[in-house]
């Protein structure tokens, strides 16, 4: 029991807790892809821990002790015998699993393939007003507000506006074209197509929350740091600039002001990236997000085993 | 010879814009012919395709249709980048812009940075 309070106790404190823990210290900036790791692993502990709660409450710890075949014979019994075996407990926890299960698939679902019609139809657009840039490996369009961005899938394009081009000088325009490849390479939007599922199969979880927009901006400061391995980092400090002025004037306000000026910020004065040590703590806490609750479910089972197989072995 | 059929629908739209007039299958097919072998039924079904897709509309004269651009290229090309800002940033997933719209304060903030905040070491 004491396994099934604390794997369900976890995701409520996690989900409030988490997003503070991980905001703070400026740390995420030094380290992008680790952040982006971590919050990954922080949401997916949340979903598993709430699933496994749910599993270990559903399933007493004596039958999985009693080995897998004890566990096939109870799954047996409860499927000819109906719901009628099944206690309260059992049904209130599968049900919890299985609305939280059926919430996320049908949510990844949606997410999934609105993304990829959108997607679909902008690319036949593109295909009929753009043009291939075989020099720039881009497709450029006639326009002149401007512009730069990808579109991801199978056939992943850059896309960059005339209007662009000719504000940006060449080495610019390499660097700003080399941070889209780097999401397109990343598969950065299959990380916001997860936090875009979370966040809107839950919503009003603060980490769910707070994942989505923190992960869309870590992604722009990744992109950025693999350009940067490549192309001088003050060019892409001037490019930001260089399309963000002479723009027209947003009619919709993002979050985007404050992670643009982050992003020049940490080109032009690039901060020490994190020590071994530091990096290590981060990877740790990745595997311990990921295999706490999994250990949790596992260990009165396991204890439970031991009982009853290895009582010699412990001298019991 | 293998042309994609997206391909062809490009390159009949580019003519049709540059028309800026109605046009049958028959005089883009001669149009068409002055640079490569291509068959009357090629054209015909592609532009047919690009009348359902709502690019062409048509109107019967005679025995033969008629087609012309529903909107011009620059209208639909600003429509498209329109619709690329929108669905950046707020609807995540389907793609992503080097940056997003800024307003002219944030703009601006961004010039002041790249003086703040002079190039340290090398890249």
């Amino acid at each position: 029991m004491t396994a099934v309070a604390v794997l369900a106790a976890y995701p409520v404190v996690a989900a409030i807790v988490l997003p503070r823990l991980l905001s703070g210290g400026g740390w995420a900036e030094r380290a992008p892809r680790l952040a982006i790791l971590l919050w990954l692993a922080a949401c997916g502990s949340v979903v598993v821990s709430v699933l496994l709660a749910a599993f270990a409450l559903a399933v007493p710890a004596s039958v999985i002790g009693h080995g897998l075949a004890a566990l096939f014979a109870a799954c047996a019994a409860w499927l000819t015998h109906g719901p009628g075996m099944t206690t309260t407990t059992t049904g209130i926890a599968l049900a919890v699993a299985g609305a939280v299960a059926a919430r996320i698939v049908y949510r990844a679902a949606v997410v999934f393939t609105r993304a990829r019609t959108e997607r679909r139809r902008h690319a036949e657009m593109l295909a009929l007003l753009g043009r291939h840039d075989g020099l720039l490996d881009a497709i450029v369009v006639d326009y002149d507000e401007r512009l730069a961005y990808c579109l991801p899938g199978r056939h992943g394009k850059a896309v960059i506006t005339t209007g662009a081009l000719r504000n940006l000088s060449l080495e610019q325009v390499a660097a700003v074209l080399a941070h889209e490849q780097a999401h397109l390479r990343g598969r950065h939007h299959l990380v916001l197509a997860v936090a875009e599922t979370l966040a809107t199969a839950f919503p009003g979880v603060p980490l769910f929350e707070r994942a989505r927009a923190e992960l869309a901006r870590l992604i722009e400061l990744l992109a950025d740091d693999v350009a940067a391995r490549r192309h001088p980092r003050v060019l892409i400090a001037t490019a930001l600039v260089g399309l963000a002025t002479g723009r027209a004037p947003a009619f919709a306000l993002g979050a985007g002001g404050d992670t643009a000026l982050a992003r020049v910020r940490r080109m032009l004065n690039p901060e020490k990236p994190l020590a071994r040590r530091q990096r290590l703590a981060g990877s740790f806490a990745i595997a311990l997000l990921l295999a706490g609750p999994a250990v949790v479910a596992l260990l009165p089972g396991l204890s439970s085993f031991l009982v009853h197989h290895c009582h010699r072995l412990l001298g019991l | 010879m293998a042309r994609s059929l997206g391909e062809l629908e490009a390159v009949i739209m580019d003519r049709m814009w540059s028309y800026r007039r109605p046009a049958t299958v028959r005089d883009v097919l001669e149009d068409l012919r002055a640079e490569r072998s291509i068959a009357y039924t090629t054209v015909m079904t592609v532009m047919d395709k690009l009348h359902t897709k709502g690019l062409l509309r048509r109107e019967l004269v005679g025995k033969a249709y008629l087609y012309q651009a529903v909107a011009s290229k620059e209208a639909y090309t600003a429509d498209l980048m329109r619709d690329s800002l929108a669905r950046s940033g707020n609807q995540a997933a389907t793609l992503v812009h080097f940056l997003e719209r800024l307003t002219p304060e944030e703009a601006g903030a961004l010039e002041a940075a790249l003086q703040v905040f002079p190039p340290r070491g090398r890249a």
